[in-house]
């Protein structure tokens, strides 16, 4: 065996990868493990289809499942079309000055901690849900909303890099073929950028659905599954903050895990998916 | 102005910030001529070339002096002065680059691509001009049986006369080669060398190279861009 510094840097790679993967599968086993106590005294099923009512022995997350769903996907619905806006703009269509001072501000956004968007929902946008729309404000469609703000940054920079990362040589020959900039970017740098720009799309669902602070300031915590965007709701991050106080041994601190394990399968879903959606793109081209 | 005139250039200069790149540049291309421009490499041929399509456009910084006249159909219109929309100028007065550029898509999308840019939508009009113009690129017979395959699949000189055929698919006046031949073997430079002189007869052409066989082989008009400007030789 040769001990080249190219063997020996491939084995440190492959070694940090298996240590990567069992570090994540070790957390999923972990979760397991530990949430066991609450499967076997419930049944497994009604943990994930069940209400919570701790008084009558009903430790279900549906209604925190159902929750996270209504806050994050409205959230990154909202936060698509903003962002998308925003990176033509920055990347394509704005002119320099435009294009810098954007640039800067996205950057800026991404620096400022969660706790302050979360203040400016309950001090700004919070009375005005309760002045327009009536009930407490507390709701799914403010938490959404300051989610959007939020994981927008995000998705931002994600599609910038996908669009300024397309090889200008394409750029420039439908440039030469008279492509004014929109069609430029509808023809040429879109379908190029689809692929990264799915990612930060779905990077940024991750965010929305596991965010804990927003959820917590905003949601109204109320443990039933809302059924409009105008009733308070739970989610599973914001129900493992509210319930990790519990006692250990007790079954309704073992439903954090079950949150964890949900939390796990939504991430590994998403990224599940941009993997599929990348190797279609890729057998496609 | 005489009637055989394409291209008039006066007194153009070209900048890139502070940078002076183009210096009083003085130039009259006829039609239906090939016109080589030679010249040391950092002189500015493919800056001189982009300035008739406005290539430079977007560029920041970037900022031309002068006059530039092209004739195109029986108008003469000046690219400096935006008095033509920019999508049409540079349907009209079309460029090839040094490397080959096919779009990341069939060969039928990369040649339909310019008609759809021009808003045409009829399936047999592309069809027919698509055809046209590929044959005229002699590369109708190699591609008829698999225009949805990737054009990135194709060899570098059928990349190339597949660029010139998209390019000619809209039927320009002028064609912009920037050393069009520079990244091809003998054999394809030859095949593209040769289409070249065969479209003198619908094209003006201004041909950056620095091959000088090549430039005795094929143009009418040798012009070198040197440090003191644009001159015959």
């Amino acid at each position: 065996m040769r001990f080249s510094s190219e063997n020996i840097a491939r084995n440190v790679f492959f070694l940090c990868t298996i240590a990567g993967a069992v570090v994540i599968s070790s957390i999923l086993l972990f979760m397991i493990a530990l949430g066991l106590p609450l499967f076997k005294e419930s049944s497994f099923f009604s943990v994930w289809t069940g209400p919570w009512d701790p008084y009558q022995g009903l430790y279900g997350i549906l209604p925190m499942i159902i929750g996270t769903l209504w806050i994050a996907l409205p959230a990154t619905v909202l936060a698509l079309p903003l962002s998308l806006g925003t990176a033509f703009v920055i990347t394509i269509l704005g002119g320099s000055r435009l294009r810098k001072i954007l640039g800067v501000l996205v950057r800026f956004m991404t620096g400022i901690p969660t706790v302050v968007y979360g203040f400016v929902g309950i001090f700004l946008l919070v009375p005005l849900i309760r002045e327009g729309f009536g009930g407490a404000g507390m709701c799914v469609l403010a938490a959404s909303i300051v989610l959007a703000i939020l994981i927008s940054p995000t998705m931002i920079l994600f599609f910038s890099d996908s669009l300024t990362s397309v090889n200008p040589v394409d750029v420039r020959a439908a440039k030469a073929l008279g492509a004014d900039r929109v069609q430029r970017l509808l023809y040429v740098i879109l379908p190029k950028a689809f692929g990264g720009m799915t990612s930060g799309f779905i990077l940024a669902m991750g965010r929305a659905l596991g965010d804990t602070l927003i959820a917590l300031m905003l949601a109204g915590n109320a443990i039933r599954a809302p059924r409009g965007v105008l009733e308070p709701a739970r989610t599973l991050t914001a129900h493992i903050a509210l319930v990790k106080a519990a006692d250990f041994n007790s079954l309704e601190f073992r439903s954090i895990f079950a949150c964890g394990i949900a939390l796990y399968l939504f991430t590994t879903t998403a990224v599940v998916a941009v993997r599929f959606m990348d190797y279609k793109r890729s057998v496609v081209q | 102005m005489e009637t055989k005139d394409k291209i008039i250039v006066k007194g153009v200069s070209f900048f890139y910030g502070r940078n002076r790149v183009l210096d009083n540049i003085h130039a009259i291309f006829s039609k239906h001529t090939i016109t080589a421009i030679t010249g040391p490499s950092g002189q500015g041929k493919s800056t001189l070339l982009g300035l008739f399509n406005r290539m430079w456009d977007d560029v920041p910084g970037a900022r031309c002096t002068g006059e530039i006249r092209i004739r195109l159909g029986d108008r003469w219109v000046s690219p400096l002065k935006n008095d033509i929309p920019m999508p049409l100028l540079r349907r009209k007065v079309a460029m090839i680059f040094q490397e080959p550029n096919p779009l990341p898509m069939s060969i039928a999308g990369n040649m339909a691509f310019p008609l759809k840019l021009a808003g045409v939508r009829d399936k047999s009009i592309i069809e027919e001009k698509v055809q046209k113009a590929l044959a005229q690129a002699f590369l109708w017979e190699e591609v008829k049986d698999r225009m949805e395959k990737s054009a990135l699949d194709l060899s570098g000189g059928q990349k190339q006369r597949l660029c010139i055929a998209r390019a000619l698919v809209l039927e320009p006046e002028v064609l912009l080669c920037d050393e069009p031949t520079s990244s091809l073997d003998s054999k394809a430079a030859g095949i593209i060398e040769d289409f070249l002189v065969g479209l003198k007869t619908s094209c003006t052409l201004l041909v950056v190279s620095h091959y000088m066989d090549q430039m005795r082989r094929i143009a009418d008009k040798v012009m070198a861009l040197q440090e003191h400007g644009l001159s015959q030789i």
